[in-house]
């Protein structure tokens, strides 16, 4: 299990946007927001990350989370 | 021209070729037994007739080598639709190295009847080890492309 968190819905809500305005503004996939969302992704690119943190205007701390696990 | 569809095509004919010969070799043991028992002349551990144990030997070789051909056309079949570093080729890959392992190691049991036997053994356990070897790097290549397709 990953120990990195993804807060991406938590932020969308928090800002009122959907996820395809949200990957249309990013200029990624739904289906990769989807990954994203779910956690299924295993890295993400300082790039997407820029322009995520532009689209929602937050910090990446806000959309990232890392959990200790045992 | 040459090209990859070509290749690939010419591979898979031959597969197909080895298959149906490696079936019709099934039909003809007894045959080859009797021919090897009669024209093979060398030293064993083993003395006696060679006939039953080259029998059983190649029986078994046959199995292990219908079992590679069908994990070379899995293989084949998923090139040709362009799934390459899927988790079932590593498997393939896998099974073969398998296959050629336990062949050297039958061949090897042959070498008590006929020294000579080794030869063949030491070439199947030296193939079956370089298919492990790509098999592991078949293994990493899939690790890197899954990381790579759930990269965004």
């Amino acid at each position: 299990m990953m120990p990195i968190i993804v807060n991406l819905d938590v932020m969308m809500a928090k800002r009122k946007i959907s996820s395809n305005e949200l990957a249309e503004r990013v200029g990624i996939t739904a289906a990769n927001l989807s990954v994203l969302k779910t956690g299924k992704a295993k890295a993400v690119r300082f790039s997407t990350l820029d322009k995520i943190c532009e689209a929602l205007d937050c910090q990446p701390g806000d959309i990232l989370e890392w959990e200790k696990t045992e | 021209m040459w090209n990859k569809t070509r290749s690939l095509m010419l591979s898979r004919i031959l597969a197909a070729a080895f298959s149906a010969f490696l079936v019709m070799l099934a039909f003809f043991v007894p045959f080859i037994a009797e021919w090897l028992t009669e024209v093979s002349d060398g030293m064993g551990l083993i003395g006696g007739s060679l006939y039953i144990p080259s029998m059983i030997i190649m029986y078994i070789c046959d199995a292990l080598g219908i079992w590679a051909i069908v994990e070379l056309h899995i293989l084949l079949h998923n090139i040709t639709k362009e799934k390459i570093f899927v988790p079932q080729n590593t498997a393939c890959l896998r099974g073969i190295s398998w296959a050629c392992m336990l062949a050297g190691c039958a061949f090897a049991v042959l070498g008590l009847w006929r020294f000579l036997s080794i030869m063949p053994a030491f070439a199947a356990v030296m193939f079956g080890l370089v298919m492990r070897v790509l098999k592991n790097v078949f293994e990493e290549a899939v690790e890197i492309k899954s990381e790579n397709d759930f990269t965004i």
